[in-house]
């Protein structure tokens, strides 16, 4: 008897470490373990035996079970392990391939700009003002202290649909709408679509774009124009920026400056962007002239403001780095994707 | 404007600083130098040369082998030059030498004989004879006597320095030398030194008179100059017009000229025996009154236009130009010149009409003011007398026609520190107005100011603060956050917060943003087939457009998006998403009265393999379900630019709002579109302001849902559309029904079709028992066979 089940226990281990499918190890199992099994004929034998050796046979017979399931299950984990690195091997791809999916699409660089921009002034309590794009003489002009001989109208080419209609050539047209509508405090960003008789080249375009500042308020002064340009300039060129006001001329600031940022890609020491200069002229700004407060039905002596617009196309080009205004207007699919 | 460093000097002392230093300075008060020009830049190693004996080359007729003392040696130079003698000093350019027009000379065999340089002409070195008598000469340029290996640009005075000066409109006291120099003599803190304005004065038998009739002519003055002699002015006078861009002619021409340049005066010259009586009228020209200028054209003039006129004739278009017979000739005996006050205004719109300027109209468009008329005419008669151009005359007349008014500032220290935001003292405000002869009374903090009569720009204290702050520094200016202003609530308003959600609803579908002009050509309507009496042609045109293709205002979006289409599918671009957000210009009626409406629109343009009207309609479907825009009724398209039956129109309050489909095939071909492009135009103005209503939520279902399929043959024509619609309808516990599929073929009917269609079925209540699902898939049925005719398949 123990001799038999010592045999079955060999030739069982030896089939259950050979054994190669879970499909076979189970047909094992059936074989010695099953209910009509090997062990199980065994066991069922002990009824021949004198009843004083039962015990220790059941013993050996439990013995040898125990250690045969035991077997089975360490195989069976094997064969498993076996298989599924086995699955996970045949199932490897080429992740070198791409392949196309419906793309997310993006923004216009301009729009990038510009939704930077109002959103950092938004932030400061400005508010966001749209004026019409198709003006009249009165508020792109007149009503910025730019009268009818003025030689300030030298300076801009101006497109014209009648006499006193035209497309406006400058942001702060929507100015005066805004103090003839809104008294202060008043703190708000105008961004738009401007229009000068300008050949299309590398740094101009007849359509271009501007965002207009303009606060006004109990107090205002050319500090505050500094500090808040300041801080613009460092959010956009970086945190060690600097600004530099010059004197400048527009109709509707006095005092008027341009200013100009130091330059980002130098720091100031002078290179190809800044043409050797280590500066990079930003935008134009001053403190609202008094014809034009009062023009909008506010009291200058009560009430001072700043000014200022930024080209938003020239702008766009430094930080992007964009080398021509030509190919901002030009929509080349392969321009666009680069930005998104 | 041209500010040369030596005439400069003349005036106020620069010496010791360089002229980059004197730009950097210049900036800071406002005057940006955009260009340093040495005269004689690109002349390098070219020097005189003493010709010491000529032979004939060995091996060719035409050439000659000279001898040159150059100063340090003697060279041998091959020329082909035949008006060279022994003993002439000529230009030589050295080994290494480089000449204005960028040629470089290096020495090199001649036909077999060693060149060391090379003799040059006037014309090599960019020069005329207004440097150098014989400079015009077809051969070497022959110098007078001077001493051998003398740099060539010290002796043709080629070696001023000019500073190219960018002057801003509100200075045109600045246009000129003397005006600049009064800027820097503030600037350096040096004395500005008086111009030199001496001359006697001899009798004349004729007494001129001057009657001005038009306020446009606020003052008017003239004086005679006797004895006239015509001939070439001095060279250092030629040299200085030279340096500032204008061409010397003869001693008086360039005498006014220039005046014009050093103290911003223009001044006509006029020859006395055309004028007659020596009576000078300034008066508005009659309506097709005619004139020959000098130019030799004949302008028609109209009556806002400013003529000098004697008693007979016009004699000048005033400011502009003068008349072809007035002009100075050699046979001039006798000039009557004029220095005149014309308004900026009416000479800019003469000059524009008739299409004529000149350095007098150009400088009178600036503005010239009432003081430089006297300052002008004193500086050209101590000219004449200096230069013995003519005799000057005591024959003098004027008029002042508007005087002047002198404008008195009363303000602080404190008003204009307060501006500024530091702190600018009294001593020290009034020290930086002095120093730009500005009068100045101070009474503590107190300031009257009185600006001189060239400073028309100064209107009252914040005026008075940017002079100030010019010279004070803008360095000085700090940075501080509005500490006195009140806080707002700042950021976007519906509108801009709903454009910028439906183009990032645009960019979730796919699409890129492009950014078009808003103005486009005229014949644009043509190219997308509109009919005659369409409203897309009512576009508003520009009076004075760049060309024609940016000649009227959009009044859709489409051409623009087309042109970026057909530009990228030329760069081999395809499969894209586009989109643009703009405006449309509506005008109300033309020619314009009114300002044009500006509508908001969106236009998107799909293109691609994957494309089709059903992906174009799902994102126009996705953005408008996003804005909870519900269309009233939707039809087949009807705009010329798509395809009849492959486009259709959404309605909203009665008006088609929106329409996409794909482009007619007879408009791509106007592209030159050879790709299927599916396109959408939609006016925002209906919803774009309106606030996206709050979403009210609901209650996710509780109990299973149940799915059901169902196919139904109804006539080829009835929409599957509107059986999905009707599905839905059908009962409620329908709560979701979609198309899946549209069957035509052997086993259906003629002029028929199949639609599949599969509806959810869902009780907020309880589950659903069968009966219940099965009356609800019944009710789905027959209103299908109620509405359609539909027959279960």
């Amino acid at each position: 008897m123990e001799e038999s089940v010592k045999i079955l226990t060999d030739e069982s281990e030896a089939k259950i470490s050979s054994c190669a499918t879970i499909s076979d190890l189970n047909d094992i199992r059936v074989r010695v373990l099953g209910k009509n099994g090997e062990l199980t004929a065994l066991l069922k034998s002990m009824k021949d035996l004198p009843p004083e050796k039962r015990p220790q046979a059941g013993k050996i017979v439990n013995a040898a079970r125990e250690k045969l399931e035991q077997a089975i299950a360490a195989r069976q984990a094997e064969l498993e392990q076996i298989e599924l690195d086995k699955r996970l091997r045949d199932e490897k791809i080429d992740i070198s391939i791409d392949m196309r999916q419906p793309a997310s699409g993006g923004l216009h660089p301009l729009t990038i700009m510009r939704n930077r921009i109002t959103e950092f002034f938004s932030s400061l309590g400005f508010v966001i003002a749209d004026s019409p794009e198709i003006e009249t003489d009165y508020y792109n002009f007149e009503a910025l202290n730019i009268p009818a001989d003025h030689p300030a109208r030298e300076m801009q080419d101006t497109f014209f649909i009648t006499e006193n209609i035209l497309l406006r050539s400058q942001t702060s047209a929507g100015q005066v709408r805004m103090m003839e509508k809104v008294k202060p405090p008043i703190k708000m960003l105008s961004p738009g679509r401007v229009f000068r008789a300008d050949e299309a080249d590398a740094t101009h375009s007849p359509v271009f774009h501007q965002v207009e500042g303009l606060v006004v308020d109990k107090g205002i002064t050319m500090c505050d124009l500094k500090g808040i340009l300041d801080l613009f300039a460092q959010k956009f060129f970086g945190k060690n920026t600097k600004t530099r006001f010059r004197p400048s001329y527009f109709p509707f600031t006095e005092p008027s400056v341009e200013v100009d940022a130091s330059c980002s890609q130098c720091g100031g020491k002078g290179c190809r962007v800044c043409k050797g200069t280590g500066w990079i002229e930003i935008l134009g700004a001053g403190m609202v002239n008094r014809n034009v407060l009062q023009n909008c039905g506010i009291n200058p002596d009560e009430y001072t403001g700043f000014a200022f617009g930024v080209g938003l196309d020239r702008i766009t080009n430094i930080i992007f780095g964009i080398n021509s205004l030509r190919t901002v207007f030009e929509n080349d699919v392969r321009f666009l994707k680069q930005f998104n | 404007m041209k500010l040369p460093i030596g005439w400069l000097n003349d005036y106020v002392s620069t010496e010791g600083i360089t002229p980059e230093e004197l730009a950097d300075k210049l900036l800071n008060i406002g005057f940006e130098v955009e260009e340093i020009i040495h005269t004689g830049e690109g002349i390098d190693r070219v020097v005189t040369g003493k010709i010491l004996n000529i032979q004939k080359h060995p091996d060719a007729d035409k050439l000659s082998v000279c001898k040159v003392d150059v100063g340090s040696e003697s060279l041998t130079i091959v020329t082909g030059a035949k008006n060279i003698s022994v003993g002439n000093t000529v230009p030589v350019a050295l080994d290494g030498a480089t000449l204005p027009n960028g040629v470089r000379i290096t020495a090199s065999p001649l036909r077999g004989v060693m060149s060391y340089g090379m003799l040059c002409s006037g014309a090599e070195l960019g020069v005329d004879d207004n440097v150098i008598e014989g400079a015009e000469v077809n051969g070497i340029l022959l110098l007078p006597n001077i001493t051998p290996g003398t740099d060539i640009k010290d002796a043709l005075r080629l070696n001023e320095t000019v500073l190219d000066i960018s002057v801003t409109a509100n200075r045109p006291d600045c246009q000129c030398v003397y005006g600049m120099a009064r800027e820097i003599a503030a600037m350096l803190g040096k004395k500005l030194k008086p111009l030199n304005l001496k001359h006697a004065s001899v009798e004349y038998a004729q007494t001129p008179t001057v009657e001005v009739k038009d306020d446009a002519c606020s003052r008017y003055t003239c004086n005679v100059i006797s004895d006239v002699k015509i001939k070439k002015s001095p060279e250092w006078l030629r040299d200085r017009l030279r340096y500032v861009g204008i061409r010397p002619i003869n001693n008086v021409v360039d005498i006014t000229n220039y005046v014009l340049a050093e103290v911003g005066q223009p001044l006509h010259a006029f020859d006395t025996s055309f004028v007659s009586k020596l009576g000078i009228i300034v008066r508005k020209a009659e309506n097709g009154e005619q004139i020959t200028a000098l130019d030799e054209r004949t302008y028609t003039l109209n009556n806002n236009m400013l003529v000098i006129a004697d008693n007979e004739k016009a004699l000048a278009i005033a400011g502009v130009m003068g008349g072809e017979y007035s002009g100075i000739t050699d046979a001039t005996r006798n000039v009557l010149l004029e220095s005149a006050r014309f308004a900026k205004g009416n000479i800019r719109s003469t000059s524009r009409a008739l299409g004529l300027r000149s350095d007098s109209s150009a400088r009178y468009e600036k503005g010239v003011d009432y003081e430089s008329v006297d300052i002008g005419r004193e500086r050209a008669l101590a000219l004449f007398s200096m230069l013995k151009a003519g005799k000057v005359t005591c024959a003098f007349a004027a008029e002042n026609r508007v005087k002047p008014q002198t404008k008195k500032i009363k303000t602080s220290a404190k008003k204009i520190s307060e501006l500024l935001g530091i702190e600018v003292k009294p001593n020290v405000v009034a020290k930086i107005l002095k120093a730009l002869t500005f009068k100045v009374e101070t009474g503590g903090d107190n300031l009257t100011v009185e600006a001189p009569l060239f400073r028309e720009d100064i209107e009252n204290y914040t005026d008075l603060a940017e002079e100030v702050i010019r010279f004070y520094g803008y360095d000085n200016i700090k940075s501080t956050f509005m500490p006195s202003a009140k806080t707002t609530a700042g950021g976007l308003d519906t509108r801009q917060r709903n454009i910028d959600f439906l183009k990032s609803l645009a960019c979730g579908l796919g699409a890129y943003e492009i950014s078009t002009y808003s103005f486009i050509a005229k014949k644009t309507a043509d190219k997308l087939n509109l009919p005659q009496d369409s409203v897309l042609r009512k576009q508003i045109e520009l009076l004075n457009p760049l060309s024609d293709e940016y000649a009227v205002m959009r009044t859709q979006l489409a051409s623009s998006m087309l042109n970026v289409v057909a530009h990228n599918f030329s760069k081999k671009n395809k499969d894209f998403r586009l989109f643009e957000v703009g405006k449309t210009y509506i005008a109300q009626e033309l020619p314009l009265k009114e300002l044009p409406q500006e509508h908001d629109t969106l236009c998107m343009a799909f293109t691609g393999e994957q494309e089709s009207f059903y992906t174009m309609k799902y994102a126009v479907k996705e953005i408008l379900r996003r804005f909870a825009v519900a269309p009233e009724k939707v039809e087949y398209g009807k705009k010329s630019y798509y395809h009849p039956g492959i486009s259709c129109e959404y309605y909203l309050n009665g008006a088609s709002f929106c329409s996409f489909g794909k482009l007619h095939p007879l408009v791509a071909k106007n592209y030159g579109i050879s790709n299927d492009v599916y396109i959408c135009e939609m006016n925002l103005n209906g919803f774009i302001s309106r606030e996206i209503p709050n979403v009210k939520f609901a209650p996710l279902p509780k109990y299973q849902t149940v799915e059901r399929d169902l196919a139904v043959i109804v006539r080829e024509e009835v929409p599957a559309g509107d059986i999905i619609k009707t599905a839905k309808n059908a009962d409620p516990l329908c709560v979701h029904a979609e198309l899946f599929d549209v069957y035509r073929g052997e086993q259906i009917e003629a002029g028929h079709k199949s639609v599949a269609l599969s509806f959810t079925l869902s009780s907020p209540e309880k589950t659903l028992a069968e009966e219940e699902i099965t009356t609800a898939f019944n009710n789905v049925l027959y209103s299908l066979e109620r509405e359609f005719g539909a027959k279960l398949r």
